[in-house]
């Protein structure tokens, strides 16, 4: 028991010391909500956020990855543009076609995600300007292919953005196993190790012999994937697919990272992390919402809690 | 023997070293060219005169912020909150319902705007160490927020007449607004190249441990760059506001990445202490002769920002292989 | 074990290796000598197969071998242990000992209890009491090591090298890593040990290869060889030629700077030292021993703790750079590519860094008289260039390190810090930052002078101040300066 103790106190001081404040804002953020309304702790409420935020939490899931090593991904919302008018304008209103080109979307994501990490092994160029060239490539093929909703999806097909099974939204419990499969695989799967190697100390490992190259193109290519799944709810949610869909998700998505304690620099963090920092400014979004203060000031609460979070987790300067 | 073979080997090599050298900073310039003159070849409208006034036109706001840009990158830095100071800008310019004598108050309070924008990025990128993408970031949002909550939500009311003249008229087909960047370019490239401040900016980016040890207030000065882009971006609001004429939330989206863009593009290095200004304005140069030179090709619109992503890429690759 | 025929390796511009030839046997250690930039680094980063080789054939077990990875010759059983730990800060002890080689159970993932004991398991076997759940973070430099090493043993080590381990330990430390080698050499591993201090290679290995310039010297069993003629090939020369000797034996001048009880962040404890006009004062002792820091505090690069920095008549118990270099303060530091010069910018640029006042003005730079500064600095230092305008990154590092040297002798008006002046640069460099150094002594400028190279200390100095742990152990004056009672000073242990 002692060593379980010390183990798990070794675990959120150093490992995940941003998990204990993310979970410490939370519960004080639903502490005060339910002072302030009654509605906003209901279950109902609550599992309405969830379901709401899914889409954020897919595409932060991708992010937090590219992050750990210490890259980001500027263009996954371009492509969840893409990918979302692309899925709309493929399926067309036909049923048999949902399955094969939601299957053909996730693949797209992941090969457009793995030419981001080729391209940074190759050229050697930050992730930073990869991305983000790619993010510009991304958005003038989408504008090419239509210029504004594109086809049409079955009615059933918002079951993935609305559908509840026993009462729980499916959206909401896929993503929250997501998260769990993808933190028990950085965990215990010796490539998930290599990815917090990486993001340590590149240099490192590579003289270690560590596939950096290919912890790279996997992390892009699951961010890339990530954004296929993000553009299938959004399309879910929206019912169709529209150029615009995914623009405002490249920096929202790095917020949650960050407020979920995964540092920009690489090697440390962690995507449960993430999955709180999702919720956190989910429900506090929801909160202002009760409060009737506008979306103009969530805007500015919302900065100020990068700001907030982002100077807590910084690391001691080290001397000379 | 052996030294001579040396020496010989040493010169050679310095000779190819070089050329790179020439390559790497006059490349970007020569690009430049190339492309007039194929744009021009290919299509003679190009070269009309009209046609270069309004490239011109439509230059000078990115090259106003992209010299703040080159600040901020100097010092290892990024200014996300570029775009946002602009839009918030030009919202300031149509709060008096466009009265001439507000003319003043406008380009102040919006100056002011700008210059405590780059003020508290500085300070959070110096003093509470958060990362220029973030802190830049945080601010962009925050000033969004504000600007929303001012204007509810639709900005209304009219430019004076005053920025319709800076931002969108001729002056025997020189635009005014080109001339006002000329002069910003003329006074910071003085600021950057010849001034004591812009050497402590060089050796600040190129090595900020250095900066410390012969006495630079490295702090001091990253701080500055920021206030710098800040005030260049609110310039470069007013500008734009006149050159569109009618002011929403988003005047001037997309100006931070492709002022990013413009000064990767020309030479600046996101590792810091490299880099001019003369390159970044190049590189705003390039771009909007792409974007120009696509239409007249009569591609579709879209190629503007397809090239853009790709040039962007092509040109970091470049200057890492030379630079190195 | 390892043969290697013919080796060589160009970069652009250097030959790095040069036909070298090497040969290690299976429960031996081999000492691998030579000067900085002899290519040792080069050498063991060749045989870990982090570089391919240009010629040559490497036979490694009764196998030729062509390794394309780091990977390739980890499998094979050759484990580096670099100057620089290849350690990941945020794993666990226990994780970074099995990166790459994770204990898993039957499904293939990490089992992270038999990580744990494996782990301790085999810190217990090196007899060191590390906590596998801890951060290397967390670790002392010197368990740091051990971590290293037991990385090594997770691999079934069959050839093992350590590059300078004893650059970042102290006296006792180095015991017992030393027993933990005599350990690994009785169950049959291989070992290169690359090391400065001949003390270390008389005292553990069997044979030495030394290298210079690129090339094979010799290779010799120890008790055939010793002292005098090991050094004799390292350098190819008397090395008393090197110095240049003092002209008029002068008494030194007044204390121009007085440090008093300085203590910095944990690395310096309560040191006091004195700096005289025209006296050189090397300030010896580990790497490691707090001297780069006790420079620090006293140029103001790190703050003081505790302790006064007098100067000029004037007493500050804090100092900053920009303090220091008004009061006639200069410091060379060891780090010329980290902390010395702004790679990017030119020689001129770099000259005039500590001092651009000097040359703005009304806030502008003039440019013609930087221009002619920095030439009149490239005349008198003979630094090797295109001129004023060539960016230094292009240039050797004992030119660069000339050009720090001159940036400081033109501003320091008292005091001349230089933190290990002639590490990297070759032996030319070397001798002209020696006469740079007596020249600035002979004009009354008080010079201290931090080194690891004892014949260095020995030859240029006049008074020696030796450091150990962050503590001033001791001063030698000129009569009693010697090799033997610096290193006394240097590694006494503790009066119990």
């Amino acid at each position: 028991m002692t060593e379980l103790a010390y183990r798990s106190y070794n675990f959120f001081t150093k490992r995940q010391s941003g998990l204990l404040v993310v979970i410490g804002l939370l519960v004080l953020l639903l502490l005060f909500g339910a002072f302030i309304s009654d509605r906003f702790s209901s279950a109902s409420n609550i599992l309405n956020v969830f379901e709401q935020s899914t889409g954020l939490a897919l595409v932060s899931l991708g992010q937090t990855m590219a992050v750990l090593t210490a890259g980001i991904d500027l263009s996954v919302g371009s492509m969840i543009s893409l990918l979302s008018v692309l899925l709309s304008g493929t399926i067309d209103g036909e049923a048999a076609r949902v399955l094969p080109v939601c299957l053909g979307i996730m693949v797209l994501g992941a090969a457009i995600g793995s030419l981001n990490g080729l391209t940074v092994i190759w050229l050697k160029v930050h992730p930073l300007i990869v991305t983000l060239g790619m993010g510009a490539l991304l958005q003038g093929v989408t504008l090419l292919y239509t210029l504004g909703p594109a086809g049409s999806v079955p009615f059933e097909f918002d079951f993935v953005a609305y559908g509840r099974v026993a009462g729980l939204p499916v959206g909401a419990v896929f993503t929250i196993v997501l998260f769990i499969l993808v933190a028990l695989f950085l965990r215990y799967v010796p490539f998930g190790r290599f990815i917090y190697a990486v993001g340590d100390d590149e240099a490192g490992a590579r003289l270690m012999g560590l596939p950096r190259k290919r912890v790279l193109v996997f992390v892009y290519a699951f961010s890339g994937f990530c954004c296929a799944l993000t553009a299938i709810y959004l399309v879910g949610r929206f019912g169709v697919g529209n150029v615009y869909t995914g623009q405002n998700y490249t920096l929202a998505s790095i917020t949650p990272v960050v407020v979920g304690g995964t540092l920009l620099t690489g090697g440390r963090g962690g995507v449960i992390g993430t999955l709180f920092g999702v919720y956190l400014i989910s429900l506090l979004n929801n909160l202002l919402n009760f409060m009737d203060i506008s979306t103009h000031y969530q805007l500015i609460i919302q900065g100020l809690i990068i700001i907030l979070a982002v100077s807590v987790y910084v690391e001691k300067k080290r001397a000379v | 023997m052996q030294q001579a073979v040396n020496a010989e080997m040493s010169t050679t090599n310095q000779k190819s070293r070089a050329i790179k050298e020439l390559g790497a900073r006059y490349g970007i310039h020569l690009a430049l060219v190339a492309l007039i003159v194929v744009s021009g070849i290919v299509s003679p409208a190009f070269l009309s005169g009209n046609n270069i006034s309004n490239m011109l036109l439509q230059a000078a706001p990115l090259g106003i912020v992209v010299i703040g840009q080159a600040f901020v990158i100097l010092v290892r830095g990024l200014d996300l909150s570029v775009a946002s100071i602009m839009a918030t800008a030009a919202v300031v310019a149509t709060a008096f319902n466009g009265q001439p004598g507000d003319v003043i108050p406008i380009i102040l309070i919006a100056l002011g705007i700008g210059l405590c924008t780059g003020l508290i990025n500085g300070l959070l990128v110096t003093k509470r160490d958060v990362s220029p993408f973030l802190a830049t970031l945080a601010t962009m949002i925050v000033l969004q927020g504000l600007r929303f909550a001012y204007t509810q939500g639709a900005p209304s009311g009219n430019v004076p007449h005053f920025f319709r003249i800076i931002g969108a008229e001729t002056f025997y087909g020189l635009p005014y607004n080109v001339v006002i960047l000329a002069i910003l370019a003329v006074i910071f490239s003085v600021v950057l190249h010849k001034a004591a401040f812009g050497r402590q900016v060089y050796i600040t980016g190129g090595n900020p441990k250095v900066a410390q040890l012969v006495g630079i207030n490295a702090d001091q000065v990253t701080i500055i760059c920021y206030v710098i882009s800040g005030g260049l971006a609110a310039i470069a609001g007013l500008v734009l506001s006149g050159f569109v004429g009618i002011v929403d939330n988003w005047v001037g989206r997309g100006f931070e990445l492709d002022s990013i863009v413009a000064a990767v593009m020309g030479g600046i290095a996101l590792s810091g202490g490299r880099g001019s200004i003369l390159g970044g304005l190049v590189g705003a140069a390039i771009l909007i002769v792409v974007f120009n030179a696509v239409l007249l090709f009569g591609m579709p619109v879209q190629f503007q920002i397809i090239i853009k992503g790709i040039v962007i890429v092509i040109a970091a690759a470049f200057y890492v292989k030379r630079g190195a | 074990m390892l043969t290697l025929t013919s080796i060589s390796k160009s970069f652009p511009g250097v030959k790095a290796l040069d036909q070298v030839d090497l040969d290690v046997r299976a429960g031996e250690i081999h000492g691998l000598l030579g000067e900085n930039g002899a290519g040792k680094s080069t050498l063991t980063k060749t045989i870990a197969g982090v570089y391919q080789p240009d010629e040559g054939q490497i036979e490694f077990d009764g196998e030729i071998i062509h390794w394309t990875a780091p990977g390739d010759a980890k499998d094979a059983g050759i484990h580096v242990i670099y100057q620089e730990f290849v350690l990941f800060p945020h794993l666990s002890v226990a994780e970074n000992i099995f990166l790459g080689n994770e204990r898993r159970n039957g499904l293939g993932l990490i089992d992270y209890a038999q990580t744990r004991r494996d782990a301790r398991e085999l810190l217990q076997r090196l007899g060191v009491d590390i906590d596998p759940d801890q951060l290397v973070s967390e670790l002392t430099v010197a368990d740091q090591q051990m971590v290293e090493i037991a990385k090594a043993m997770v691999h079934k080590v069959k050839l093992l090298i350590l590059d300078e381990p004893t650059a970042v330990i102290s006296g006792h430390e180095v015991e017992l890593l030393f027993k933990r080698l005599e350990a690994l050499k009785a169950d049959g591993v291989a070992i290169i040990y690359i090391s400065h201090r001949l003390e270390e290679i008389f005292e553990i290995c069997d044979r030495v290869t030394v290298l210079k310039d690129g090339q094979f010297v010799d290779s010799k069993k120890i008790d055939e060889i010793d002292r005098d003629q090991l050094i004799a090939l390292m350098v190819g020369r008397d090395m008393s030629e090197l110095f240049p000797i003092k002209e008029d034996d002068a008494p030194a001048g007044d204390v121009v700077l007085r440090a008093q009880n300085i203590s910095v962040n944990g690395r310096v404890h309560n040191a006091s030292i004195e700096l005289r006009a025209g006296e050189i004062t090397a300030l010896a002792g580990m790497v490691g021993a707090g001297r780069t820091e006790l420079a620090m505090g006293i140029f103001g690069g790190l703050p003081l703790k505790s302790g006064t920095v007098e100067i000029d008549g004037e007493t500050y118990s804090q100092m900053n750079p920009a303090l220091a270099i008004k009061m006639g303060i200069g410091l060379v530091t060891e780090d010329r590519k980290g902390q010395g010069l702004a790679m990017q910018l030119d020689v001129a640029a770099n000259v005039t860094a500590s001092d651009l006042g000097s040359v703005t003005q009304s806030g502008l730079i003039n440019f013609t008289k930087e221009f002619k500064i920095a030439e009149q600095e490239i005349e008198e230092y003979q630094i090797a260039c295109r001129g004023p305008r060539n960016p230094v990154a292009t240039m050797s590092g004992g030119n660069q390190q000339k050009v720090i040297v001159a940036r400081w002798a033109r501003t320091c008006s008292k005091v001349l810090i230089l933190d290990e002046p002639t590490r990297g640069v070759d032996v030319g460099a070397k001798t002209e930052i020696y006469r740079i150094m007596r020249e600035l002594a002979a004009k009354g400028i008080a010079i201290l002078m931090i080194s690891s190279e004892l014949p260095e200390v020995v030859g240029m100095s006049d008074r020696v101040v030796v450091m150990r742990e962050g503590i001033v152990t001791g001063e030698l004056s000129k009569e009693e300066l010697s090799e033997e009672a610096i290193m006394q000073l240097a590694t006494q242990q503790e009066a119990a």
